[in-house]
This record gives structure tokens, C-alpha cells and sequence, in this order.
């Protein structure tokens, strides 16, 4: 298995490497967000200066401004909008034949499925790293930047790739998962964007904690993509951890619950799309 | 006699009870290769999907290479090689990565697989344009370079799933070429569903007719073409005439009368010879002629003895056909007479 897993994996690696428009496009989205989105709402600008930084830092959960917050936040949107185009690429390769060919030969499921959801990983964290150091970049060019507040240790920078990995692969299964069950693009990307939106809105990755509603808070605290983006700020602020209730361990084991439980749904289904149609 | 495949009883019933192929058998020889002939929807692809474990026979059961297909999928499937009607390489992949992925997927020896993958892509004939992605590859080359993924593995039995569908006549014989040699050079069984006749006729030692999910007829191409008798000429009146059947008879070197489709097919064992006779004969009896076909034993005419329809694949039109406009016969005829 292991053979077909590594050859397979290549495949889609060396598709990846050809299509830079994909990177570059992938690139384009986070870019805007952190240019104009993440530069229109400094809020720390209400008020003329005239509200205590002890707001603001209890309103982003110890970064210094809205938009180191806010950049910290963005590589959880990366790990959504890399990984969409994995599931899409499921469908595209049903189309082409190129999975007919593939579930011919004697690779089994879980090679097939692993390979994808391993390509699917692996871009998203390079895209979250890229984020972070353009957000810094930001700062230095006169414009909010993100301000690293906390001395990164090898084991903090360990536990935020960790939590973009795992947020990466639980979003490629999702995706890998829709992928392996919708027939159609026009289907799959309905699905996702009906699926997308509302995920990365009751999310904490954008919005200002200490400006949600007690109900918002509480569905964003269970989103894979606030428990991910928790792991990140909490090592990348310091004395962040004060305004969580958990330390990173925690938070990278929630974040590998939700990964398995969808790791499980997206693993079955791959098998049934794979198995002999009946 | 060791048998490749062997198909008992079956059946595939799709949702909505849409019978694709229904109480399908038959056996075909290690080394043979097997013809499946049929329009599009007479069943031939789900038939090879159901051989190849793509999908699950409603009923009925098959075994291939000593394998059943249903109970042990994974197996059967290192053990054959298939041609998809449709494209299945990747484009984004150079013609040897497409190899190399093959290679890996069905296990060939490490050792073994870069002098294989050289040897297929010579001997396919896109050695040169093995580095080169495969979606800048002719439609001939990227047929070619399906089949040598087929085989990358050195398959027993090998299934053709019309494999050279959209290609041109120079594209198809060069494809045909490859097979023939590859069951010379390695005594592969290969089972071929194609629905252009002249192929089933030049490559397969037996053909199965198969139409809306029932075979039909089988047999060697010769076997079937002698069960026909001889010429077969088609006669169609210009009206419904009812003793247009008995007044063909009656002509000497008739041996049979059928009709179809307001058509009247004439056997002859010298279909030349009979029709100015026949021509003469109706003109005698007062009976307008729209058409006059003479057609030589073929799998066309095969086809239509043994399914009650003509063959309307436009391009599966036997280059043996010999229609005659009955103006320019009975022109030329009363010209003679003259």
C-alpha cells in the first residue's frame, strides 16, 4: 500500500508544482483580506486613542491590535480555501477518467484517499506560513502588521504547524469527503460554499471575541477553525494564554477529535465511490 | 481447454429497472481473443465492468483468470489490464510518469519497471514524446500510451473497452497492430467490445453478437458469415406489395426469402448474377423498385440476420457494401434491353 500511497501522492504533487495559477490564486485571497480587510478595521483607532489597550487586549484575547488578531486568524481561513480544491479535484479527475484508471488498479482505497488528503496538507501549511510573514512584512511597510508579542520556542512553533496541519487535513477530508459523494462541479462547489461561509463566520478567525454576543462565543468556541487559530495566537502573543481557559495541548487535541470524526465520515465515504458500483 | 473468462447467467439491472444486460454466458480461451459486437447501449460496457469488478452483476456470476469477480475484486484486479473507451491518462503527467504511476499501482518489481516503461513507450512509438504531458499527446498517441498502461503489468487477460473509439483508420490499424503483436509476443487473452465491425472481423477469433442485453449469435467472423448462406440482396418496393416475396422465390438461385422493415432480403450464393435477373422479374410483374442493395457475407449482415435491425453505427459502414440506386439500374437495364 504504502508504494501506491507514496506514487500516488506524487501525482498530485507534480500537478500542484505545474499549475502555479493555483498557488498564485489560492495566494490572491488571503492577500486582499490582509490588505484591506485587515487594514479597514483597526479598531483601536475608536474612540481617538482614548480607550485603555487593556480593552482592546481582552477584545482580541492578549494580540496587541486588531490585526495581529486578525493574521493569526487568517491561517485558519487558508486551511479552508487551500483545501477546497482537493475535493474539486476528485470530481475533475472523475470526469477526466483519471480516478476510473486509478480504482482499476489494486491501490487500495485508503491509498487513494491518503494520497489526496496528504497533497491536500500540505499546501495550506506553506500558504499559512506565507501569510504570517507578509502580515509582519505589513508592518514594516507603515500599515498594521501582525506584532509577534510572545519569544517563539521550537515547541510553540511545533504546536501552530501542528494546528494547521491538523485543521488543514480535517478540512481535506471534509472536502475530500463531499468530493467522493457530488457527481458535478457545479454541485460540489454549491455544497462547499453553502458549507464554507457559515463555518469561517462562526468562527473566531475574523471576528473580534470580545465584541461577540455570550450565544456567538459559544458556537465560535467549538469551530475546528477558532480551536486551531486559539493554538496559533496563544504562542504568538504574549500572555495570551491568560485569556483562554486551556493551554495549546488541549485545544491541538480538540482539533484531533475533530479531525478523526472526519477522517472516519471521509474515509467511508471514499471507499463506497471506490468500491464496485452496485 | 483452459478458460479465461467464464460468465454464467449474468444479469445488471440498473435503478429504475433499467435492464442493461440480462442472462448473459460465455466462455472464452486463454489466448483467444473475444469479440463483444453491439450498437451503443446493447451492453457491452457493463458487461466488461462487471468482468473487470467495476460493478456488481445483479445476478449471475463470472470468473476470470481462475478468479471470481465478485468475491475477490482486489485479486482479479492485479491480474488484468484494462482499455477504457474514454481517455484515462493524466494529462497534467508526462507519458512516463503515466507509466511510472501505473508501474507503482500494480506492484511491477522496481527492477523491473524503468526498463519496461522504456520498452513499452518504444514499442507503443512515443518513445519520443515520453517526457513531453500527456495532454499535448495526439489522439493516437494518448490510445497508445492506454494501451501500454493496460499492460505495464504483463496482464493474462486484457480487456478492450472499444478502444479506438474517435480514432481515424490509420490510428485504428496502427492500435490493432500493437494488440496482434502483443498476443503473439505473450499468448494474452484479450476480450474486445467494439461496435466497427471490420475490427471485430480482422482481430477477433470469435465474436459474440450482442444486442439490448441478450447475445444473440456467436461464433469464429467465418462461422457467422457462412450461417447467412451466401449474397444477401435487399430489395425495398416503392408500395406495400404483397406477392413481391413469392414472385423472388420464384427466381432460380434464390435459396431464401426474409423480410424487415419493408425490405425484402434475397440469399444467393451469387448475388451478382441474380440481380438483373431480379430487377427483370419485378419489372415484369408491375412492382416499383425504391432501392437495390447487394451486399457480400459481412458482419453487417450478420448483425441484421441475427437482430431483425440494420447496423447504424455511421461509421461501422462496411466497405464491402454495393448499394445500387434502382434509378441507375433500371436506367442501365432498360438500356441493355434496348
Amino acid at each position: 500500500m504504502m508504494r501506491a500511497l507514496v506514487a500516488l501522492t506524487r501525482r498530485e504533487v507534480l500537478r500542484l508544482a505545474r499549475n502555479p495559477q493555483a498557488i498564485i490564486t489560492s495566494l490572491m485571497l488571503p492577500v486582499l483580506y490582509l490588505v484591506l480587510f485587515g487594514q479597514a478595521f483597526d479598531l483601536e483607532r475608536i474612540g481617538g486613542g482614548l480607550l485603555p489597550q487593556s480593552a482592546f487586549l481582552l477584545a482580541y484575547r492578549g494580540a496587541p491590535s486588531y490585526f495581529s488578531y486578525f493574521a493569526a486568524g487568517m491561517t485558519g481561513f487558508v486551511a479552508v480555501t487551500a483545501t477546497l480544491f482537493i475535493g474539486a479535484n476528485v470530481i475533475f479527475d472523475r470526469l477526466f477518467g483519471v480516478l476510473k484508471r486509478t480504482a482499476a488498479s489494486p491501490a487500495s482505497a485508503t491509498a487513494i484517499f491518503g494520497s489526496r488528503l496528504i497533497a491536500g496538507t500540505i499546501q495550506p501549511i506553506g500558504l499559512a506560513f506565507l501569510v504570517l510573514g507578509f502580515s509582519v512584512l505589513l508592518g514594516h511597510l507603515g500599515l498594521a502588521g501582525l506584532d509577534v508579542t510572545a519569544s517563539l520556542s521550537v515547541l510553540g512553533l511545533v504546536e501552530i504547524l501542528l494546528a494547521i496541519v491538523i485543521l488543514s487535513a480535517m478540512f481535506a477530508s471534509l472536502f475530500l469527503a463531499i468530493g467522493f459523494s457530488i457527481e458535478t462541479p457545479q454541485t460540489y462547489f454549491a455544497v462547499v460554499n453553502a458549507i464554507n461561509l457559515p463555518v469561517l463566520l462562526t468562527s473566531a478567525a475574523l471576528f473580534a471575541w470580545g465584541l461577540m454576543p455570550p450565544w456567538f462565543q459559544t458556537i465560535a468556541s467549538f469551530n475546528p477553525i477558532t480551536i486551531a487559530v486559539t493554538v496559533v495566537r496563544e504562542n504568538l502573543f504574549a500572555g495570551a494564554r491568560a485569556y483562554y481557559p486551556y493551554g495549546p495541548e488541549v485545544y491541538l487535541l480538540g482539533l484531533l477529535v475533530w479531525a478523526l470524526a472526519m477522517f472516519v465520515i471521509a474515509t467511508l465515504l471514499a471507499r463506497r465511490a471506490l468500491a464496485p458500483k452496485r | 481447454m483452459t478458460l479465461a473468462i467464464q460468465a454464467e447467467a449474468l444479469s445488471k439491472t440498473y435503478k429504475g429497472q433499467v435492464k442493461a444486460v440480462e442472462n448473459v454466458s460465455f466462455a472464452v480461451e486463454a489466448g483467444e481473443a473475444y469479440g463483444f459486437l453491439g450498437p451503443n447501449g446493447a451492453g457491452k460496457t457493463t458487461t466488461v465492468a462487471m468482468l473487470t469488478a467495476g460493478l456488481v452483476p445483479t445476478a449471475g456470476h463470472a470468473v476470470v483468470d481462475g478468479v471470481d469477480v465478485i468475491r475477490e475484486p482486489s485479486t482479479l484486479k492485479k491480474r488484468i489490464g484494462i482499455v477504457f473507451q474514454e481517455s484515462t491518462a493524466d494529462s497534467d503527467l508526462t507519458g512516463r510518469e503515466n507509466l511510472s504511476l501505473a508501474a507503482a499501482l500494480f506492484n511491477v518489481p522496481r527492477r523491473d519497471a524503468a526498463g519496461r516503461i522504456d520498452s513499452l513507450l518504444e514499442r507503443m512509438q512515443i518513445g519520443e514524446a515520453a517526457d513531453r504531458l500527456a495532454k499535448t499527446y495526439s489522439g493516437g498517441m494518448r490510445r497508445r500510451l492506454e494501451l501500454a498502461v493496460g499492460i505495464i503489468h504483463s496482464p493474462k487477460v486484457l480487456f478492450l473497452d472499444e478502444p479506438t473509439l474517435g480514432l481515424d483508420p490509420q490510428g485504428r490499424a496502427g492500435f490493432w497492430r500493437y494488440v496482434e503483436q502483443l498476443r503473439k509476443d505473450h499468448g494474452m487473452t484479450v476480450f474486445i467490445t467494439t461496435h466497427y465491425l471490420e475490427e471485430a472481423d480482422n482481430i477477433c477469433d470469435r465474436i459474440a453478437i450482442i444486442d439490448r442485453g441478450h447475445i444473440v449469435a456467436t461464433g469464429s467472423p467465418s462461422e457467422l458469415k457462412d450461417r447467412l448462406g451466401g449474397d444477401v440482396v435487399t430489395v425495398r418496393p416503392t408500395r406495400p406489395e404483397p406477392t413481391l416475396e413469392a414472385t423472388l422465390r420464384a427466381i432460380p438461385g434464390v435459396s431464401s426469402v426474409g423480410s424487415a422493415e419493408g425490405a425484402y432480403r434475397v440469399k444467393a450464393a451469387n448475388g451478382e448474377k441474380l440481380v438483373p435477373a431480379l430487377v427483370d422479374a419485378c419489372t415484369r410483374a408491375g412492382v416499383g423498385l425504391a432501392t437495390v442493395s447487394l451486399k457480400r457475407p459481412s458482419l453487417d449482415e450478420v448483425f441484421l440476420e441475427f437482430t431483425g435491425r440494420e447496423y447504424r453505427e455511421d461509421d461501422a459502414v462496411s466497405a464491402t457494401d454495393r448499394a445500387v440506386r434502382i434509378g441507375q439500374v433500371q436506367q442501365a437495364f432498360g438500356r441493355a434491353r434496348r
